[in-house]
């Protein structure tokens, strides 16, 4: 099976050049003027745009026990249609993927879907109760890249730093959901104005930054690394900094719905779909968001794709659960950075693809180079598109941008060199 | 203003001061029914009210209810404590489904802020927030402005101090909504526990001194502290809290001879107000509750005569 | 809708004239003055009662009690009108069970506020008997209603608009026909 993409702009970290691109057995073969080959297929992408399959260190799949949310399946779809061809799923699940069966099993029915690599993050205490380590060897040998209790922080200080110390000898990422709980306690929006205008039940941005220093301090101390889940503040960002600076082997990410909202977009209708956690911040943290993406004190952009049911996000904006999709917007959101001249092109294929690959040490993809997977995004930066509920491929329809106009999407997804995703106008699910 | 268009009642931080002032004028008049001999108006004859108060409360909707029944509403009450999720419904469906006997009014109390506001975007009927959340208490706010114009005059230039549990209270908000549309001052008093990090961005200045609050204040509003404050930690003991928050026989000397001090009740007298105070207070605390039906009577009229649209919020 | 001045019909000096009518014409009918009340109906009315109260009070040297209604909330029209109309005072202060009551407005058209003046009034009690005293009388009623006293009799087209001003809200004391606008 060979394929040539002809003629696409070819994104790198480094550089845009325009090539074209031989790939055979799912490996990219070789990147030339004009390559001829009459026993390949030709996929014409002039004009376009080729970008690194994209690497999602932050999914939820609600996979096993939520299949009513998603499922391997639907979210496979969803992803191949955001250009991801990489993506992690996290452990809160019911029950939690703590052991080696749960997340082989993951690993096998994605692999039997065949659409993406998907790695099920393990997670860092059994049955994320932070109480008890999990098997972190076990995890390993099913495929976990990395381990997290997302959806809660591990509280007990002396627990993460076992995890910490532990974790190195399998080589495991630790992920931290940073989120101090007795501070967040039954809070649902920003702390704020907002707040103290609208009397809502608050987190305030502490919440996060007095969690972000304790695991900063904690990977200082240990010479452990870790990363830092969906980052969302401000003085979040002020912490990494200083810690990069120190030579404190952090790496963070954020999300499209940090850098894309803030509390102004909630304050017009309260709708359920924008309630997350950690909360959308304000503008200056917004601000702070985008700056850190360009500077790189935030390595990666992360979707942090949480479906939830129509009825999990009916009702008012304290009975709504938390969480938005993002797997299937991520692009067109972060190409906004681009056409704000925020960050260019080269960037966004970092922090989409080769940042991730770098964090999670996976060497074969995150960049398009001769002998690297045929992993690829071929996109289209100016095509208009409306987000609409029947387009999504996700099994739910939770986002604040249902409805909203997009400019640039992901023409074709390729997967070890195989078209698993072609838009069409009417978008087939 | 001549006519009245506004479909909701959600909250004061949302309503033009001519609109505050055309439910008070309205309210001036529906006073006088209460002193009549036959205590009722046939205004909302063959009018829904449905009161669904999903949190405990029986003044507001005692005084809901009465209102819309002397103006010859049907009145229907739905009280649910605790969340209706919990029996698997969401207020949606609780709406939904009284909304079939042809409700025209629906008087909301939620402990979720802006609960009203959301019903507010899925139903046809108008809804009056009796309480949502910390957010606003319009209706309680309307009838302290009432009270305010009817006893000094006006609503203009005034020191309006809220002391007590700021943190907590919608009454709080509400008021300070209302009385700053009139160019009156509003202070907070209250131990920094009880005052939001962010309170500054509203119109209103802030103290934790009782004495800066009270000298020279036309109008004092003390808000009820509710006992369980203490065990969340906001303070160490009421009777500290009572030391340097309750207003009492000594402090209240800073006060101006035509002073108000009004609560939205009921008091905890010696935590709020010092007891040996009662019988100066209590008659308007009691004058408060009968200007309050005044006031619903005057919101569910305005609201459920004529055709409405909606005003931007 | 719009409208224009077709004529004025009566001038300061003849409504001056005519509400002494009226005064003289209820002294007339209840000698007893001491039995009499006056409740003048928002917002006209109110000051046409305030009017013929003074005059009673010039020939006989008694102040007849005056009361203020507005029968807005007795309208049979409520659910149909545009916006909701402001609410103005009522006023009754006095104990009108033992009282013969003078109703009080400025134009008697179809019947239907004094209809709810007539309800309203019998929320505050029970007159010994209700009459009803109007400026003018412009006809085409649409209920058995009568009045007592009347000011002036005229005779309208059901397109026109009679407008009663006074000064003490309008500056001016005098009565004009308006016509619709057709233009």
């Amino acid at each position: 099976m060979k394929l040539v993409v002809k003629g696409a702009r070819i994104v790198s970290p480094s550089e845009i050049a325009e090539n074209d691109i031989l790939i055979e057995n799912g490996l990219i073969k070789k990147i030339a003027k004009d390559i001829k080959d009459p026993s390949a297929k030709t996929l014409d992408a002039r004009g376009k745009y080729a970008l690194p399959g994209f690497i999602d260190m932050h999914t939820h799949l609600r996979t096993p026990g939520r299949e009513d949310e998603e499922t391997i399946e639907t979210g496979s779809r969803a992803a191949v249609k955001g250009g991801f061809t990489t993506i992690l799923c996290m452990p809160n699940t019911e029950p939690a993927i703590d052991n080696y069966e749960i997340a082989l099993r993951i690993r096998k029915e994605a692999e039997k879907i065949g659409l993406l690599d998907i790695f099920p993050v393990g997670a860092i205490t059994k049955q994320r109760q932070g109480k008890e380590l999990s098997e972190f060897g076990q995890l390993k040998k099913a495929g976990c890249l990395a381990l997290s209790d997302d959806g809660s922080p591990v509280e007990d200080p002396s627990l993460l730093r076992k995890a910490l110390e532990y974790a190195k000898l399998f080589d495991l990422l630790i992920i931290s959901h940073c989120e101090d709980l007795s501070l967040s306690g039954g809070g649902i929006l920003r702390e704020s104005e907002l707040t103290a205008k609208s009397g809502f039940s608050y987190i305030p941005e502490i919440a996060e930054s007095v969690i972000v220093a304790r695991e900063i301090e904690l990977a200082r101390f240990l010479e452990a690394k870790i990363h830092l889940a969906h980052i969302s503040t401000n003085r979040s960002i002020e912490l990494i900094k200083r810690a990069k600076k120190d030579a404190i082997r952090v790496s963070a990410e954020s999300c499209p719905h940090y850098f894309s909202l803030s509390l102004e977009d909630i304050a017009k209708n309260f709708d359920s779909n924008y309630k997350v956690n950690p909360p959308i911040g304000t503008k200056e943290d917004r601000q702070a968001i985008c700056k850190a993406l360009a500077s790189d004190i935030i390595d990666c952009i992360a979707t942090d794709h949480a479906p939830h049911t129509f009825l999990e996000k009916e009702g008012t904006f304290y009975e709504a659960a938390f969480g938005m999709i993002g797997l299937e917007t991520a692009f067109a959101l972060s190409l906004r950075l681009v056409k704000e001249r925020i960050i260019n092109l080269e960037k966004l294929a970092d922090k989409l693809s080769y940042a991730p690959s770098r964090i999670l040490g996976l060497s074969d993809r995150g960049l398009i180079e001769e002998g690297r997977r045929a992993d690829i995004a071929i996109v289209d930066l100016d095509k208009t598109w409306t987000l609409t509920e029947e387009k999504i491929s996700s099994k739910s329809k939770n986002t604040p941008f249902l409805n909203q106009a997009f400019e640039g999407c992901v023409e074709y997804t390729l997967y070890k060199g195989k078209i698993v995703y072609k838009y069409t106008d009417d978008h087939i699910r | 203003m001549s006519e009245w268009s506004r479909k909701h009642l959600l909250g004061l931080s949302e309503m033009s001061k001519e609109e505050i002032e055309a439910i008070l004028d309205s309210a001036k008049a529906f006073k006088e029914i209460s002193k009549r001999q036959v205590k009722k108006v046939p205004a909302l004859r063959g009018k829904t009210v449905v009161n669904l108060f999903f949190e405990a409360s029986t003044r507001t909707k005692t005084s809901f209810e009465l209102a819309a029944k002397r103006l010859s509403a049907d009145v229907v009450n739905f009280s649910s404590k605790g969340s209706s999720l919990e029996k698997g419904e969401t207020i949606l469906d609780t709406l939904r489904n009284l909304e079939a006997y042809s409700v025209d009014i629906f008087v909301i109390r939620h402990n979720h802020s802006k609960a009203p506001f959301y019903l507010s975007t899925r139903t046809q009927a108008s809804v009056i927030n009796a309480g949502d959340g910390l957010n606003e208490h319009p209706t309680q706010a309307l009838l302290d402005m009432f009270t305010v114009r009817e006893r000094l005059g006006k609503l203009k230039g005034l020191k309006v101090a809220i002391v007590g549990d700021i943190l907590h209270s919608r009454v709080a908000r509400s008021n300070i909504w209302g009385f700053s549309k009139f160019s009156s001052q509003v202070w907070v008093c209250a131990p920094p526990t009880l005052i939001p990090k962010y309170y500054s961005c509203l119109p209103v200045k802030i103290t934790y001194s009782l004495k800066e609050a009270l000298s020279g204040a036309d109008v004092v509003i003390m808000l009820r502290v509710q006992k369980e404050r203490q065990s969340q930690m906001f303070f160490p003991s009421q009777r500290e809290y009572s030391e340097f928050f309750s207003l009492n026989e000594e402090n209240a000397k800073l006060l101006k001879e035509h002073s108000l001090v009004m609560h939205p009740g009921p008091v905890n007298w010696d935590v709020e107000i010092a007891s040996c105070l009662k019988e100066k207070v209590q008659n308007l605390i009691l004058e408060q509750v009968n200007n309050g039906l005044a006031v619903r009577m005057a919101v569910l009229y305005l609201l459920s005569i004529g055709k409405k649209y909606e005003v931007g919020s | 809708m719009e409208y224009k001045e077709k004529s004025k019909i009566i001038d300061s000096q003849e409504i001056c004239r005519a509400l002494k009518r009226l005064a003289h014409q209820i002294l007339e009918k209840n000698p007893n003055p001491a039995n009499l009340a006056l409740i003048g109906i928002q917002r006209r009315g109110v000051f046409l009662a305030k009017r013929i109260q003074d005059i009673i009070s010039h020939i006989k040297h008694v102040d007849v009690p005056l009361g203020v209604i507005d029968i807005t909330l007795y309208r049979d029209d409520l659910t149909a009108v545009g916006p909701a109309p402001l609410v103005r005072q009522t006023q009754i202060e006095f104990d009108i069970s033992t009282k013969v009551v003078v109703l009080v407005d400025d134009v008697l058209y179809t019947g239907r506020t004094i209809r709810c003046a007539l309800d309203e009034i019998m929320d505050f009690g029970r007159p010994k008997r209700i009459e009803l005293a109007v400026l003018i009388d412009r006809g085409h009623r649409e209920l058995p209603i009568r009045a007592d006293f009347v000011g002036k009799n005229i005779p309208t087209a059901s397109s026109e608009v009679v407008e009663v001003k006074v000064q003490e809200l309008d500056g001016k004391d005098e009565v004009v026909i308006l016509e619709k606008n057709n233009e």
